[in-house]
């Protein structure tokens, strides 16, 4: 039986990018533990985290790289994006050179060629309104050209910061399923799904 | 070598011992000696050799035996006669610096690189040395780690994997670079003896390339044979420069140049980036023994990677960039200019810090057995080395425990359990140890805490505890004595006193300004003995309710439940005792006889009497109690403090709940003996209690009733009767004069009630405002319920003797109860003389007219009613009811004649007219069932008709339903079944009987169109 259970538990590698201070340390600690710290010490090298998240009755077991945002510690990155399931890229939506930063990131990713990546794009601090450089509007037009998803965290105020990681992990999952499929040789339910879902959203 | 640690330092790493390598070995001290590179392999158990590389080229031998005792060299005044470090031998390797030593144990030899090239020589440095030629400018080497769970994990274990691995082995050395250069000595080997021996693999970073090298042994060739019989075989990979450090794990050779990692399979001979170094950042790449992982050194940053390159965990973030780093599991330990730190490898925290003495400051190097073995940590600096120990987790959870470190050193202790250093039971047993300590220090709460955290404890090892030895349970606990961290237990008591005068002496030693390590709270707030005895005594009771629960052996259990109560008296818990006493329970009753007696627990003593089965000793308690309630040895000392008008309700609650208590014992009991001893003093307390004992069906063999009654205080009429009632009634005796018996006492009780209703009345006639009408409808009821009981038993029994019970109620106005009987003895004349003219109960006396079923009796009634003796005025109202109810027994002209003529009309009339009425009603009642009978005669008839009248059509076909002859023209008979038969069949068969067996004598049929009905 705990077998069973045992079975559904799918692990996914997620890697944290951005930018020195962003928060990325701070969404960890939000998500893993449920907790923030004021004056969050800057990251070396890398930390470590695992959280398990339900998904419908599916478990997403995240082994969580938090990396250094700092410039030097920049080369090691590639080590902990490279076969990740997923990466959290995050900026601070009121340091405009932040989210320039996290484009490089989307950039360096996208030339790695890690396609099956779940990507998102967090826009961190979002409950410092009046300090705001970077517009929701401006980061969801490049999030919907380069096919991340995006929302604005705040992993001071805990809003959106587990989302991030739910719409990862069901994302994760669909990529998964439709790999499953793929391999059985059935092709492009997927999009019949969309649709349904979208007819219905249009009748609300 | 000094050890800087905070309080929160635990200590991992113990120096024990320092050499300096040249003086060992007898060099002059005008050559000063560097070391520059080291090497440690653990030979045996007591034996481990060091290896020393020096800056001109030397490489010293020396054999540590960590089992001797510690020394160093500054200790002169007590330097022991052997040290443990010996020099055992030196060689010349080149005259430039050795900058690296890896022992190959699998060949029994040593690999040294100095001046970029290769140096083969055999473990004990006995044998000339050998360069290997084939490699030049080599800057860095790292023997192959094999992953312990691949399929190669043990090349030289059996031949099988053996010969896999040979085939593997081969397989990568094939596979690229336009064949193998073998030297000359490997021709001399033959490939088929290559299956069996023991070989390893290096890798050495030359140039730019790198060189995999297999060196193989044949089985064949005593290992500590001339290099000669080795075979060397190697294979290259280009594409590589500036290599510095470097770790071949699995397939991966992962190599570190000033730009970053490159990992290279050894299969593809292939080199990918793992991450870039940036400026000023010294490749440095250690391997991973236990996981098979590998750390990266990154700044002060380590980065821990699979032999895939992928991260494994979080970095191991140092203090400063480390000059050298080694591994000794479950920590990873760097060092820097003399200065050493200890990580955990897991998790990364920072665990111990040592710094060595200023005067041997210089470079660092940490070695230690890389065969991830052994316990010893070498730490060379320039010119001395340094030998230290990792403690075993339990040394260092001990150390704890000395310190009184309690909570750390448990946090330790499962820090260790969950990372698979240190068994379950270990734990179990570090949590005894440590809650035998609290127990010590006074911290009874926290040590049953512990207790109960252990799994392996037996609750027996707290028995001397409680009960001082020898006891009945001495030889029963295990002799554990932990660690031998604390006393030998002593009794709760002077566990308290002894920790009492500990704080004292600790209070006293602080006034004197000598600080230990004594609890502060208790130094600044000095508890009390009686509330410690109070706490060591709840904690330890609650440590055995949760060991009850728990699977015990006998002996064990017993003790448990005998301290629990044990413990119960020390702190008067009585309710809790008794519950205890009462339940089921391993009570040693003689264990706790006199100790109860002796306080005055008596309940408790009985409840463990009864529950032991020893009811006689129980009973003899209760009777005991029951008498001494007035004494107030019962009461409970804290509720004894109660009102005084609550005691005398009490007292009686008192002797009630040792009567009941006794009773509930003996309705259990089959000896008849010890019952009826105490049936009397239960049935003075609570008769409803005794007749509970007598009439109670759990005894497996019953009580004989003569005994029973004999005994029965004849004052207790209740017992007496509810018992027969219960003989009786529940038992279904059939005894007569037990019937006899309980009709007498019920007679009795009739007569007795009806005296006291009687004296009542008139009682209540003098002065009938002071009697509340309850009351007497109280009494009235009782009455009425004895009698109505005595009645229906005087109906339903046949197996009394009425002539007996009628001696007794003879001359008493239980009128119908004698009716009863004289109807028993068959003496109609008085029966109806009672009902009719005593009781005047007319009804009665009609059924019971019917009952006879003789006409004469109803005469008898009439008469009786129309010459009543005694004086008494003919009973005309009953005569005319009775004329009127069963008058066609009866002459109306008898009455007629009885009517005196002196009587007045008017009273006359009404009799005469009812009399009258009578007969008219009786005429046409009369008429009205004959003009019935008419017409159902009538309905009969034409029914009788119809039936007669019926047509049947016969055919060929038709048979007689009896003999089956063909009815043909025959005279034929139908009967009312519509069965047919021919004439001769009806003369044999008759009318009544019809050919299908109907019996319309017997059995007569109504169909459905007939009017008459039953």
């Amino acid at each position: 039986m705990a077998s069973g259970i045992e079975n559904k538990v799918k692990n996914a590698k997620l890697v944290l990018l951005g930018d020195v201070g962003t928060g990325k340390s701070s969404i960890v600690l939000r998500f893993v533990k449920g907790q923030f710290v004021e004056f969050q010490e800057s990251t070396i090298g890398a930390a470590f985290f695992s959280q398990t998240l339900a998904v419908n009755d599916e478990t997403v077991k995240f082994e969580i790289w938090d990396t250094a945002g700092q410039e030097r510690y920049h080369s090691l990155a590639p080590m902990y994006y490279r076969g990740a399931a997923a990466a959290i890229i995050v900026y601070d939506v009121t340091n405009a050179a932040t989210f320039t930063r996290a484009k490089k990131w989307v950039q360096e990713l996208q030339a790695q060629g890690t396609i099956n990546t779940v990507m998102a794009l967090a826009g961190n601090k979002s409950d410092l309104v009046e300090a705001r450089q970077v517009t929701a509007e401006e980061a969801q037009a490049y999030a919907q050209e380069n096919g991340l998803f995006f929302m604005e965290t705040s992993a001071k105020t805990a809003i959106n910061v587990n989302d991030v990681f739910y719409e990862i992990a069901k994302r994760f999952l669909q990529a998964q399923a439709q790999q499953q499929q793929n391999t059985n040789g059935m092709i492009l339910t997927d999009r019949a799904a969309n649709r349904t879902t979208s007819s219905s959203s249009c009748c609300s | 070598m000094e050890t800087h640690r905070s309080e929160k330092d635990r200590v991992v790493l113990v120096p024990f011992t320092d050499f300096d390598p040249a003086k060992l070995a007898g060099y002059s001290p005008a050559v000063p000696l560097t070391i520059r590179s080291l090497a440690v392999f653990t030979a045996s158990e007591v034996e481990t050799l060091i290896y020393v590389g020096t800056g001109g080229g030397k490489l010293i031998l020396l054999s540590l035996n960590p089992t001797l005792p510690s020394t160093s060299s500054d200790d002169s005044s007590n330097a022991p006669p052997i040290a443990p470090v010996q020099f055992l031998r030196s060689a010349t390797v080149s005259n430039r610096v050795i900058e690296s030593i890896n022992v190959l144990p699998e060949i029994r030899r040593v690999i040294v690189l100095s001046d970029g090239f290769l140096f083969l020589v055999d473990t004990l440095l006995l044998q000339s040395i050998r360069k290997l030629g084939f490699a030049k400018d080599v800057t860095a080497i790292s023997k192959r780690v094999l992953q312990p769970d691949s399929s190669i994990s043990d090349p030289f274990g059996d031949g099988a994997v053996r010969a896999e691995f040979s085939r593997y082995g081969q397989t990568f050395l094939q596979k690229f670079g336009g064949g193998i250069r073998v030297n000359g000595t490997a021709s001399r080997v033959s490939e088929l003896q290559r299956g069996a021996g023991t070989g390893c693999f290096l890798a050495a970073a030359t140039g730019k390339k790198l060189l995999l090298i297999e060196l193989f042994l044949p089985s064949n060739v005593d290992l500590d044979a001339e290099h000669g019989s080795i075979s060397i075989r190697w294979k290259e990979i280009q594409g590589i420069e500036g290599v510095k450090t470097m770790v071949w794990v699995g397939d991966s050779i992962i190599v570190g140049t000033s730009e970053g990692y490159i990992l290279f399979s050894d299969v593809t001979g292939k080199g990918s980036l793992i991450f870039s170094l940036p400026e000023s950042s010294p490749p440095l790449v250690r391997p991973l023994l236990r996981s098979s992982d590998v750390l990266l050194l990154f700044d002060k940053v380590g980065v821990v990677s699979n032999a895939l390159g992928h991260p494994v965990g979080g970095s191991l973030i140092f203090q400063y960039v480390p000059e050298s780093i080694a591994e000794l599991h479950p920590y990873v330990i760097v060092a820097r200019d003399g200065r050493l730190d200890l990580y955990r490898k897991k998790t990364g925290v920072y665990v111990q810090s040592l710094s060595l003495k200023k005067s041997s400051v210089g470079p660092c190097i940490v070695a230690n057995d890389d065969q991830g073995t052994g316990d010893i940590l070498v730490i060379g600096t320039t010119y001395k080395a340094f030998c230290c120990r990792k403690v075993s987790p339990e040394e260092q959870i001990k150390d704890l425990l000395r310190k009184k470190h309690f909570k750390e050193a448990v946090y330790l202790a499962e820090e260790f359990e969950s990372e698979g250093e240190m068994t379950k039971e270990m734990l179990s047993f570090v949590h005894a140890q440590v809650g035998f300590l609290l127990l010590f220090e006074l911290h009874f709460e926290e040590a049953v805490d512990h207790f109960l955290l252990s799994e392996s404890m037996d609750p027996s090892e707290i028995f001397s505890f409680i009960m001082r030895d020898p006891n009945r349970w001495s030889q029963l606990a295990p002799r554990k004595r932990y660690w031998g961290l604390h006393p030998p237990p002593v009794p709760l008591e002077q566990v308290v006193d002894d920790g009492l005068q500990a704080i004292q002496r600790a209070m006293f030693l602080r006034k004197a300004g000598i600080v230990n390590a004594t609890d502060e709270d208790f130094i600044l707030n000095p508890p009390s003995r009686a509330d410690l005895l109070k706490s060591a005594i709840e904690n330890i009771i609650r440590y055995l309710l949760v060991c009850r629960e728990k699977e015990l052996l006998p002996p064990v259990k017993e003790g448990v439940d005998t301290l629990l109560i044990y413990l119960y008296r020390a702190l008067n818990r009585v309710p809790d005792m008794e519950r205890l006493a009462s339940s089921e329970n391993s009570c040693v009753v003689e264990e706790l006889e006199t100790l109860l007696d002796g306080s005055g627990h008596l309940r408790t003593l009985a409840f463990l009497y009864a529950s032991k089965g020893m009811h006689s000793k129980a009973l003899t308690i209760w009777r005991i109690l029951a008498k001494n309630y007035s004494t107030g040895l019962w009461e409970d000392p804290i509720a004894s403090v109660d009102y005084d008008s609550n005691s005398t309700s009490d007292l009686l609650s008192g002797q009630r709940v040792a009567a009941a208590e006794a009773s509930k014992l003996l309705q259990e009991s089959s000896d008849q003996v010890l019952v009826l001893e105490h049936l009397g003093w239960i049935a003075d307390i609570n008769q409803e209690c005794a007749i509970l004992v007598l009439t109670s069906e759990k005894r497996s063999k019953q009580l004989s009733p003569e005994e029973v009654i004999a005994s029965i205080d004849p004052k207790k009429v209740e017992i007496h009767q509810r018992y027969l009632q219960w003989l009786i009634e529940d038992q279904g005796s059939e005894e007569m004069h037990l019937h006899t018996l309980y009709a007498l006492s019920l007679a009795r009780s009739a007569i007795e009630l009806v005296e006291r209703d009687s004296k009542l009345d008139n009682h209540l006639a003098e002065r009938s405002n002071e009697m509340s009408a309850s009351d007497v409808a109280n009494k009235g009821a009782l009455t009425y319920h004895v009698r109505e009981k005595l009645q229906l038993f005087l109906q339903a029994s046949d197996l009394y003797d009425p002539e007996v019970v009628l001696k007794v109620v003879e001359g008493s106005e239980l009128w119908l109860e004698k009716a009863i009987l004289y109807r028993k003895m068959g003496l109609e004349e008085l029966v109806l003389e009672i009902l009719a003219l005593k009781l005047e109960d007319c009804e009665a006396a009609e059924q019971y007219c019917a009952e006879i079923g003789r006409q004469d009796a109803y005469m008898q009634l009439l008469d009786m009613y129309l010459n009543p003796k005694d004086g008494k005025n003919p009973m005309f109202k009953a005569a005319v009811r009775l004329l009127h109810n069963h008058g066609e027994f009866l002459d109306p002209l008898l009455l007629l004649e009885k009517l005196s003529h002196e009587m007045p009309l008017q009273v006359a009339s009404g009799i005469v007219l009812r009399m009258l009425r009578a007969r008219f009603h009786h005429h046409l009642q009369g008429q009205v069932v004959h003009n019935i009978s008419r017409a159902i005669s009538l309905d009969t008839q034409l029914a009788r008709l119809e039936e007669r009248s019926r047509n049947v059509q016969i055919n060929d076909e038709s048979v007689c339903d009896s003999c089956h002859s063909r009815l043909g023209t025959k005279l034929f008979a139908m009967y009312p079944d519509d069965s047919i038969v021919c004439y001769k069949c009806y003369r044999r068969l008759g009318e009544s009987t019809s050919a299908r067996g109907h019996n319309f004598k017997e059995n007569p049929i109504f169909k459905p169109g007939w009017l008459v009905t039953r």
